[in-house]
């Protein structure tokens, strides 16, 4: 547009007789009606903000939800018919954070890990049993490849079980050497075993755990290769302890913490496995999609793990050379080993199905009135 | 938020958020701000100096206690079993019971939501706290403590990618999220509070435009006059309020001069007028984002 033509349309309307005109604007008006009820909202948010939904009485919190629904249909007007910044700024605001105390979490540590262990955990162990197989028989692979070549060639010891595992054991080793250095070692006291041993176990386990589950990352080869790694020292000790007639002690030896502790392990292997499954067959999503849609799965599978991680090393560290009797020793590691079982085969069955569902209806505007009125 | 806004957000706060947009379960769409890496990075600092004088608080009796009595590795075991606790506890809770924000989120304005814009589950709090222990703090600390004496080279070179590939993650995701968030579908935003100013519209109008004259700006340029208008009366504002006068009356060819008492009631009338025009314009669905664009003919 050019000058003259804005002097032509002046001298067009003052010639028309230019009326002062009353200007009423309808983002102004949509304004007026509404701002009170944006006002109260603001201070209920803000009181919640605070000091929680405790802080409002019943009428307040009845109101809240109403005008919290008012706000989001302002906004959705004001886009539309308003150009003015602030306003717009601040419905965005104000929408945004009411919805937030609307549906912020609705439930307190102590719940929320109750829903986690009571839950969730057992339902995502129990989603991955294939994998838990998977991962499983890698192990046995490698436990029997272990063995198998050891019984033939204790040579093959050596190669299998690195010299920081061994702990002086080895083809040299005799009958009597690991009855007493190992098997039933005495107990080195509650400092030594709880504190120092214990944690390196736990350490060392849980760093091998994390690298089967994150090298599912690369397409799982890497969880299958560690998980048959892992079972080779382990077939390779049995060979030794069979070949000195020691299999039962040492099976003994080796349940009371072992069942947890490759329990753990498997479990990482099949929450790296579950990783590449998603990773390999994304089906209708994107790779990295599917990964977050499932990754929560694989991840409370790690959780898992670590768990039972903290477990085995305090039963390896602290109880094993505690118990000095093979039965006993049976006993007890088959007993949490059952214990692990039953926990992730049966608790929460029937809340898995309603848990999810009933935390969602919880979380809802009016449910902040129904559980205040409980 | 629209183009125009995008931009005049840009032109006025000199930084360029990233936005996303969620929907409420009502269906209308909420904008919200990513939080800067800086801020969560402070963030999590403070929240790490508030866990560490926590666990101090509580280590230093039972490590006393428990060294009067010799037992000096137990002490040990115990304080970083207390520690691991606390940790954990500290951001469960908090995000638990303050709706997605720790002390240190809360002090530098951020939450945690949902990303799809659901409620924001407590399973997914604990899922996205636990796994920042796997994530970082069990790596570290066996690299701090053990990574000499019981693991190898390869095994150290492990950890140490395993640390440096979850570090980078925030960085190589468009949603900024850390394993924790990807794995709980959670993102971390950050949370302005407005303030909601008077209404700058005059009812009375003193001056008229012409049609033709309104035309000659859009969107964007009447949002940072907004921004003008609603700055602190300062003899700097005043000199840039102006130069703007000045340079309106120019364009839109005001030809009688505005006496420099009048500048501020007549560039409230020119955006009263102004706005009036584009948001009627804007309801027959012809948008003008700023002065560049097209303009649009009526009829």
């Amino acid at each position: 547009m050019t000058v003259t033509d804005i002097a032509a349309d002046r001298s067009a309307l003052e010639a028309g007789g230019a009326a002062k005109t009353e200007l009423v604007l309808k983002s102004s008006e949509f304004r007026k009606g509404r701002e009170a009820g944006w006002r109260e909202l603001e201070g209920l948010v803000g009181r919640v903000e605070r000091r929680g939904v405790r802080a409002l009485s019943l009428d307040e919190l009845q109101r809240l939800p109403i005008l919290y629904r008012a706000a989001l249909s302002s906004l959705s007007v004001a886009r539309t018919i308003a150009l003015d910044r602030n306003l717009l700024l601040y419905l965005e605001s104000l929408a945004l954070r009411s919805f937030l105390a609307v549906y912020g979490p609705r439930a307190n540590a102590f719940q929320g890990l109750r829903a986690f262990f009571g839950h969730e955990l057992p339902a995502a162990v129990r989603s991955a049993r294939w994998h838990i197989l998977i991962a499983a028989l890698c192990l046995v692979v490698g436990t029997v490849a272990g063995f198998m070549l050891t019984m033939q060639d204790e040579a093959w010891y050596t190669s299998f079980v690195p010299s920081g595992l061994a702990g002086g054991r080895g083809p040299a080793s005799t009958r009597a050497d690991l009855l007493d250095k190992e098997i039933f070692a005495p107990w080195p006291g509650a400092a030594e075993s709880f504190g120092l041993f214990a944690n390196v176990l736990f350490s060392h386990n849980t760093m091998i755990g994390i690298m089967t589950f994150g090298l599912g990352m690369a397409a799982g080869v890497p969880t299958v290769m560690l998980s048959v790694y892992q079972g080779l020292p382990l077939g390779a000790m049995l060979a030794l302890h069979h070949n000195r007639d020691l299999t039962l002690d040492f099976v003994g030896w080796l349940t009371i913490h072992g069942v947890t502790e490759l329990g753990a392990l498997i479990l990482f292997a099949a929450g790296g496995l579950v990783i590449a499954e998603k990773i390999l067959f994304p089906g209708r999503y994107s790779r990295i999609e599917n990964l977050a849609l499932h990754g929560r799965v694989a991840a409370q599978i790690a959780v898992g793990a670590v768990l039972m991680l903290f477990v085995a090393a305090i039963l390896e560290g602290g109880f094993r050379q505690l118990i000095q009797s093979t039965p006993w020793r049976l006993a007890v590691g088959l007993g949490v080993g059952a214990l692990w079982l039953a926990y992730f085969g049966l608790v929460g069955r029937n809340a898995s199905k309603t848990g999810v569902n009933a935390l969602l209806d919880k979380a809802g505007p009016n449910a902040l009135l129904e559980e205040r009125r409980r | 938020m629209t183009l125009a806004h995008e931009r005049t957000a840009q032109f006025l706060e000199g930084v360029r958020r990233e936005r996303r947009q969620i929907i409420t379960p009502e269906g209308v769409p909420v904008t919200v701000d990513l939080a800067d890496y800086g801020e969560r990075l402070i963030a999590f600092m403070l929240d790490l100096v508030i866990w560490l004088v926590l666990t101090l608080a509580i280590y230093i009796p039972i490590i006393a206690a428990i060294a009067a009595s010799g037992g000096s590795l137990i002490a040990i075991s115990i304080a970083l079993f207390i520690g691991f606790v606390v940790r954990n506890m500290y951001f469960v809770y908090f995000e638990l019971a303050w709706r997605g924000a720790t002390p240190g989120k809360r002090l530098v304005g951020l939450r945690v939501i949902d990303r799809a814009g659901g409620p924001l589950l407590p399973s997914a709090i604990v899922a996205r706290n636990l796994t920042r222990e796997v994530e970082t703090f069990i790596p570290l600390g066996v690299l701090l403590t053990w990574g000499k004496a019981a693991t190898g080279d390869w095994e150290s070179l492990a950890i140490a990618l395993w640390l440096l590939f979850f570090a980078a993650l925030p960085f190589i995701n468009r949603d900024r999220m850390r394993g924790g968030d990807l794995i709980a579908g959670t993102m971390v935003i950050s949370l302005p509070k407005r303030v909601l100013s008077s209404d700058l519209v005059e009812n009375t109008a003193q001056y008229t435009f012409t049609e033709l004259q309104l035309r000659a700006y859009g969107a964007f340029e009447l949002q940072v006059l907004e921004e003008l208008l609603r700055h602190p009366d300062t003899p700097e504002t005043m000199r840039v309020l102006n130069e703007v006068c000045d340079k309106i009356c120019r364009k839109i060819g005001w030809a009688t001069p505005v006496p420099p008492a009048e500048v501020v009631p007549f560039l409230r009338e020119f955006y009263t007028a102004e706005r009036g025009f584009l948001e009627r314009e804007q309801l027959y669905g012809k948008v003008r984002a700023d002065k560049f664009s097209p303009p649009t003919k009526a009829g």
